[in-house]
């Protein structure tokens, strides 16, 4: 399967949605469109989210399933959040709650 | 659903340099707090065996006879006072929150290359050699004099206690490193003062326990 471009080739500037197709009928859509967050993610980070999901939201979960140590994992998403948010809106925001509810003995 | 986990586990030799030099993204929080305590308990058993002091949070010398306790002790003084430090540098930095039993477990494990300098000092060529030099410039008791391989086994020794020394330092950063979340310059930065301070910090606190005690190292 292609992977989704999300970075212009020439200059890495972020690209833009602007044309869409239904398959079934051949109508196509012009307009420019932001692509999701979570689309403009790498395939890697895009693939931990959903696995993230799939876990319940769980980090020792995640950290059982990926065969990592807890910060770690926690480590990944904190970096997901910090390309989400932008650097600046970060401090303290992250997985505080996700720590209180799973503190304690996690490895 | 394990095919579809996105893992870092590349080839063995990878995984192998990890375990070896970033076990931290494997193993932290409670399990590498036990084990850690584990090996400061032996590391401090092997070092009353031969009189090996951990006097200081890198410092390794060949010193007198006291109780193990003593020994214990100066092991978790070592281990408590950069996982402090550390955590406190990481409180101040940190961009997102972290838990302080990765910190003190992570810190705890990372000194486990010391369970080598514990052992490579137990070898006799080592002890002869570093008891004719300790004789020779405090006076004290004499001892008997070294063969003649010693003094090359005392030069090895030293060689393989700097190697694990380097090694424990780079473990010790990246325990930090993963614990905190904290990469780059302001890592490295953060990490150096820390150790700096710990090492002051456990040299008085180790000093203050002998005073208290009635003995030097």
């Amino acid at each position: 399967m292609r992977t989704l471009p999300t970075i212009c080739p020439s200059c890495n500037s972020r690209l833009r949605v602007k044309e869409l197709l239904c398959e079934k009928c051949g109508t196509e859509v012009e307009g420019l469109y932001e692509l999701p967050t979570l689309a403009s993610l790498p395939e890697a980070e895009q693939q931990f989210v959903l696995q993230f999901v799939k876990a319940s939201g769980s980090l020792k979960e995640m950290a059982k399933l990926l065969g990592l140590s807890y910060p770690t994992v926690r480590n990944r998403l904190d970096d997901i959040i910090n390309r989400i948010n932008g650097p600046d809106k970060n401090k303290n925001n992250s997985t505080g709650k996700e720590k209180q509810n799973e503190s304690g003995n996690g490895n | 659903m394990n095919q579809e986990m996105v893992t870092d586990t590349g080839s063995d030799k990878l995984q192998l340099r990890q375990w070896l030099f970033n076990p931290f993204q494997f193993i932290a929080g409670g399990k590498a707090l036990i084990i850690g305590v584990v090996i400061i308990l032996v590391t401090s058993g092997l070092g009353s065996i031969s009189n090996t002091h951990f006097d200081g949070v890198l410092d390794v010398h060949t010193g007198r006879a006291v109780p193990i306790w003593l020994f214990v002790a100066e092991g978790f003084i070592n281990w408590l006072s950069l996982a402090a430090m550390l955590a406190i540098f990481g409180l101040l930095l940190r961009r997102f929150s972290f838990r302080m039993i990765d910190i003190f477990g992570t810190q705890a494990l990372a000194r486990w290359p010391h369970i080598i300098t514990a052992i490579v000092t137990l070898a006799p060529g080592y002890q002869r050699y570093s008891a004719h030099i300790s004789n020779k410039f405090l006076k004290t008791c004499p001892v008997a004099m070294p063969h003649q391989t010693d003094a090359l086994f005392f030069a090895l020794v030293l060689v393989v206690v700097i190697c694990m020394a380097i090694w424990m330092v780079v473990l010790m950063y990246r325990a930090y490193s993963v614990s905190c979340n904290l990469k780059g310059a302001k890592a490295i930065g953060s990490f150096t003062a820390g150790l700096i301070i710990a090492e002051l910090l456990s040299k008085l606190g180790i000093l203050w326990l002998f005073t208290v005690y009635g003995s030097a190292i």
